[in-house]
């Protein structure tokens, strides 16, 4: 008796076994039913972006605390950027994408805040030697200029030679061709609009005032632009040139109509990571030429006439170490040396001489603190050699996603 | 002349071109078996969904994750979202390492650097450590931030899906 009964226990105990196993699979089914089900629900017509759709989203944005030094100038908190991206995947080979970005938090015509396209481009890929794209673009100088989400880059602030001299975030309208060749060489040429010299107001940024960021773009005349970086684990090495008249034919200031105000803006810049060690170096060199011409149309329309920018340049190296990395945690203190040279064309006989703040020298030490790899936390002290009065403390929260 | 070399430009670059595709899932397998083994499938439970989770970040995309396998070595074809785009990836594992990794396809505009062998050598190798992370630190590529962290995501996953086909 004892072997029959421990055969049917044993029988009992593998078909109960085998109908757990089926049980489970079974209940996997029917989840997989019920998310499939929830799916095709979601991709009714009328929906917005399913998952796994053609229309991908993205975003990044970042608030910041200043606190100066300086009474002169009051604390601040802001919210900084607040970007969103719209992606669609056309088919295989033609892609769209896009970000909008609200800055400051309110926009109105009493605030500052603006909301303003940062990119809307198509890209037609033949393969991965060959892309050609269309639309309002990212110009690829620098480092910052095309990576600029906060968790990417060190310092609660962007660094100000790729804010101050290649104006971050910078982009045109116009047509372009990049792909990766050999060996991990990628390459960006393109035509697009330039600057507008007549646009200039503000000497302290180099040429950004005259930057025209597809609005309403005066196109008589267009720039050039080409770069080449070599990406590699842990390694970046590049360059790239932008150069292009910006009289745009007087079109917003009548005195430039035929001075060629040419622009030649161009950098090359390394970035090394190896163990826990990061290294980053940048230096940007631009040229604006006719700048007595430029003199000439500003003291005859600003109300405050400034010698016009002639020469920018600055660079900056950076060291940073991550002292502590798990998944998903990342300490790393950081050091950052700048330097900014833009040059006015002085005017004494008119009263325009150069400024002495554009010529600074910047040291930033801080550290970004990473919970998670796409939100940090970043903190900073920031000292300015000529102006001092720029010099605080920063606190910044900053995603990308 | 110019406009009929710059179509011949354009057509010898596009030629190679798979689309983003730069090798079929069935191939990477036949090239690391010799041949076509049958396709098994790992059935993930309730603790593995949870477990895929917890290292993707989001729910796993498949509850039955399809491999291959003659029994040392698994291949797994996972794809994970990049920036914008998913990412394709053929991990082959032996006895608990990866022993290489392979970007099967690649749909974003830019960061096709994953591709490079020399970003991909790192994981030759790799093990999950404790809390199924992988028992070393990863190099990243500059502009391409978050295709690296989908191939650390999907190099984990791998790792412990062939751990688990296992048990």
């Amino acid at each position: 008796m004892k072997k029959p009964a421990l055969a049917l226990a044993l029988s009992a105990l593998a078909t109960a076994t085998y109908a757990q196993s089926t049980d489970d699979k079974l209940r996997i089914l029917q989840q997989e039913i019920d998310e499939l089900k929830a799916q095709v629900q979601k991709t009714a017509p009328g929906s917005v972006a399913p998952a796994g759709s053609a229309t991908t989203i993205s975003g990044y944005g970042e608030f910041n605390y200043n606190n100066y030094k300086s009474d002169t100038r009051p604390a601040q908190a802001d919210l900084r950027r607040f970007v969103f991206g719209l992606h669609h995947r056309f088919d295989d080979r033609l892609t769209f994408h896009s970000e909008v970005e609200f800055e400051h938090a309110v926009v109105s015509k009493d605030d500052q805040g603006e909301v303003e396209l940062e990119q809307a481009w198509v890209n037609y890929r033949f393969s991965d030697a060959v892309n050609v794209k269309g639309g309002l673009f990212l110009i690829p100088l620098g480092i910052l200029n095309e990576t600029h989400e906060p968790p990417t880059y060190y310092g609660v602030e962007r660094n100000e030679v790729e804010t101050r001299i290649i104006p971050t975030t910078w982009r045109e309208l116009g047509l372009g061709m990049h792909g990766l060749v050999g060996g991990g060489f990628r390459y960006d040429v393109g035509i697009t609009t330039g600057f507008d010299s007549g646009k200039l107001d503000d000497p302290s940024v180099g040429i950004r005032s005259a930057h025209q960021e597809g609005q309403l773009a005066n196109a008589h005349d267009l720039s050039a632009y080409g770069a080449l970086n070599y990406r590699s684990r842990g390694l970046l090495v590049g360059g790239g040139v932008f150069a292009g008249n910006t009289g745009q034919n007087g079109a917003s200031n009548a005195l430039l109509k035929g001075v060629d105000a040419r622009l030649t803006l161009w950098d090359v810049h390394a970035q090394y990571k190896v163990g826990r060690l990061e290294l980053q170096a940048v230096y940007a060199d631009g040229k604006l030429g006719d700048a007595d011409q430029l003199n000439a149309s500003i003291l005859a329309t600003s109300a405050e006439p400034f010698a016009a920018p002639s020469r920018m340049k600055g660079a900056y190296v950076q060291a940073a170490y991550h002292i502590y990395k798990s998944d998903k945690l990342d300490f790393a203190p950081f050091v950052r040396l700048e330097g900014i040279d833009i040059r006015q064309q002085e005017d004494p006989a008119n009263g325009l001489f150069q400024d002495p703040a554009n010529h600074e020298r910047i040291t930033t030490a801080g550290f970004n603190f990473w919970v998670h790899p796409q939100v940090v936390l970043k903190a900073d002290v920031q000292r300015y050699r000529t102006d001092p009065t720029k010099d605080r403390f920063d606190l910044g929260l900053g995603y990308m996603f | 002349m110019r406009p009929r070399l710059l179509a011949l430009v354009l057509f010898c670059a596009a030629a190679p071109a798979l689309g983003e595709a730069y090798q079929a899932p069935e191939a990477l397998v036949a090239e690391v078996f010799g041949s076509l083994p049958s396709a098994r499938v790992l059935w993930l439970s309730r603790e593995m969904q949870a477990q895929a989770s917890a290292i993707l970040n989001h729910p796993p995309a498949n509850l039955r994750q399809r491999y291959w396998s003659d029994g040392a070595r698994s291949v797994w074809i996972l794809e994970e979202l990049g920036k914008e785009e998913l990412i394709t990836a053929g991990f082959v594992i032996s006895q608990g390492r990866i022993e290489h990794v392979r970007v099967l396809a690649y749909r974003e505009s830019r960061g096709q650097e994953v591709r490079d062998p020399s970003f991909l050598k790192q994981f030759a190798g790799a093990s999950l450590d404790k809390g199924d992370h992988l028992d070393r630190g990863i190099d990243g590529i500059s502009g391409a931030t978050l295709s690296v962290h989908a191939m650390e995501r999907m190099a984990r996953l791998a790792l412990y899906f062939d751990h688990r086909s296992r048990d």
